[in-house]
């Protein structure tokens, strides 16, 4: 990316954060939920769900990060989707700027507001009574494995808002994304789950960026999960960013 | 001019005069407007989806993944499937009936409620038309839970008579969030409010010993869980349905249903008359 290209990328990234501090109720709209599961699961579910871990908010806070990050790229297709359709990117294409840099304005303005995201989430896991045993390195590594999941996610957001025909459906496809937690070991250890559903947790991407998260954040030793989780991130991140790319050339060509 | 000035004063219908359409009934129009909403509602894919994938997802998630790790019972999966059952059988209904209040709203904003004035037959038909819609959808909403759960291997002791009764119970809940929601749809200003309004009902299931028992909560919670009016509706269903004791509980789950239907059923008759008012 040249450095024209990254002051392109900074003037419209600029221009996109302006229009969600317009209005920042979508960023607690997206937080909205996954404190609505922390709450429920931490204080309803968690006194009965045996987990295997002392503190019940300690052993789910990595997995409702995951669907936050899920939930907050709803609007990143959203957002997409309504430029698309105001003709937006028309009149971007007939200025001298990079193609790459309007997608990427739309990416890093996900980053940023998920990131904010992340942040509430985890200030009222805290005062729910979540205590971290990482120091600064794990603490930054937890930031870096959240940043390429939420790049990931991202991309595949970009995906849908370019492809969508209706804003619904621009939405809607991050629906799975936020169930697919549900079937992994964010909320209950895989082996209490019966051997179908098991396989099928155990070797989804969720499990190991929850476990490794879960390591991070409890000051224990990570394992080879840690690769497992970033080839996955990666992967996703790459594919999505390679598809998006082409449909958005075949959009605005 | 004679003529003219006898047609306009006249007061008695001349013989051949029948004295217009006498009207629809009040039942008649009530079986009319329950057809119109059904139709609409199975024609409406994403409800009609949300009304089978919702308690097929819920029964599966609760069962398959947090099954073995609640502390219900033996702690076996069976065990929390009987458990969990009528509370999804009730968010189920829960649901379906929120769809109540986007349609009645839909019909008030729209001005459909204006066109049926100059109609005669009782404009409440239109009202109870969804009300009795709701009853039906959700009632086969709660019949797929049922049999989703024998297929998932759940099995009974209890009765035909006890398993009737717990349907009765569930019916009588879901004749409740009905009669909510449609006065929610009544004095909203839109559909979106309207289901917003009712997301609390939808929440209370949640919030009570439906899917954890409610000694498990933490002690600030478990005043609102044990004294909410779904825990005794949810807690007599489950002892029906398992064949279990039921205790005091059938009788306050009733009485919370029948204080909610008196004062959703007199609200509406207030509000009512003044969003159709001929």
């Amino acid at each position: 990316m040249s450095t024209q290209a990254l002051s392109e990328t900074r003037t419209l990234l600029g221009r996109s954060l302006r229009h969600i501090g317009r209005s920042p109720d979508t960023i607690i709209t997206t937080a909205i939920m996954p404190i609505a599961f922390l709450l429920l699961f931490v204080y309803v579910f968690g006194g009965a769900i045996d987990a295997g871990a002392d503190d019940y908010v300690n052993y789910l806070l990595p997995g409702v990060l995951l669907i936050t990050v899920a939930s907050g790229i709803a609007y990143t297709a959203y957002r997409l989707f309504l430029d698309l359709q105001g003709g937006i990117f028309e009149r971007f294409s007939s200025l001298p700027i990079a193609r790459s840099s309007v997608l990427w304005a739309h990416v890093l303005t996900s980053l940023v507001s998920n990131t904010v995201s992340l942040v509430i989430v985890i200030g009222v896991a805290l005062l729910m009574g979540f205590r971290s045993g990482a120091g600064v390195l794990a603490w930054l590594a937890v930031a870096g494995l959240l940043v390429v999941f939420t790049l990931a996610l991202t991309w595949l957001a970009v995906i849908a808002g370019l492809s969508a025909k209706t804003v619904d459906g621009a939405s809607a496809f991050s629906y799975p994304l936020i169930f697919l937690p549900f079937l992994s070991s964010a909320f209950v250890p895989t082996d209490s789950m019966p051997a179908p559903v098991r396989l099928f947790a155990e070797n989804q991407p969720v499990t190991p960026i929850v476990d490794t998260l879960r390591h991070l954040l409890g000051g224990t030793p990570v394992g080879l999960e840690v690769w497992v989780a970033l080839a996955w991130c990666v992967g996703v991140a790459a594919v999505g960013c390679v598809v998006a790319a082409s449909i958005y050339r075949r959009r605005v060509s | 001019m004679t003529t003219l000035t006898q047609e306009r004063h006249r007061t008695a219908p001349l013989p051949d005069d029948d004295g217009g359409a006498p009207g629809a009934g009040l039942l008649s129009s009530i079986g009319l407007f329950t057809l119109r909403s059904l139709r609409h509602s199975f024609r409406d894919a994403e409800s009609v989806l949300m009304a089978v994938l919702l308690p097929v997802m819920l029964m599966l998630v609760f069962t398959f993944v947090l099954g073995e790790s609640m502390a219900v019972g033996d702690g076996t999966r069976a065990d929390y499937l009987a458990f969990v059952l009528p509370a999804i059988a009730l968010t189920t209904a829960g649901f379906g009936a929120s769809y109540t209040a986007v349609v009645v709203s839909n019909d008030v904003t729209t001005g459909f409620m204006d066109r049926l004035r100059t109609m005669p037959f009782p404009a409440v038909s239109v009202l109870l038309g969804h009300t009795v819609s709701s009853m039906v959808r959700n009632l086969l909403a709660t019949s797929v839970v049922l049999l989703l759960a024998f297929a998932l291997g759940f099995r009974t002791e209890a009765s035909a008579l006890e398993l009737v009764a717990a349907v009765g119970l569930i019916a009588m809940w879901i004749l409740v969030i009905t009669c909510v929601f449609a006065l929610l749809g009544l004095v909203s200003g839109s559909a979106e409010a309207a289901n917003g309004y009712g997301f609390i009902l939808l929440f209370l299931p949640y919030v009570s010993s439906g899917f954890a028992p409610v000694e498990s909560m933490p002690s600030w919670l478990q005043g609102f869980a044990g004294h909410q009016p779904m825990t005794p509706i949810i807690d007599a269903s489950r002892a029906l349905i398992t064949g279990g004791e039921v205790g005091s509980d059938w009788w306050i789950g009733t009485l919370w249903c029948i204080g909610f239907i008196v004062l959703s059923v007199w609200m509406t008759a207030v509000v009512f008359p003044r969003k159709v008012a001929r």
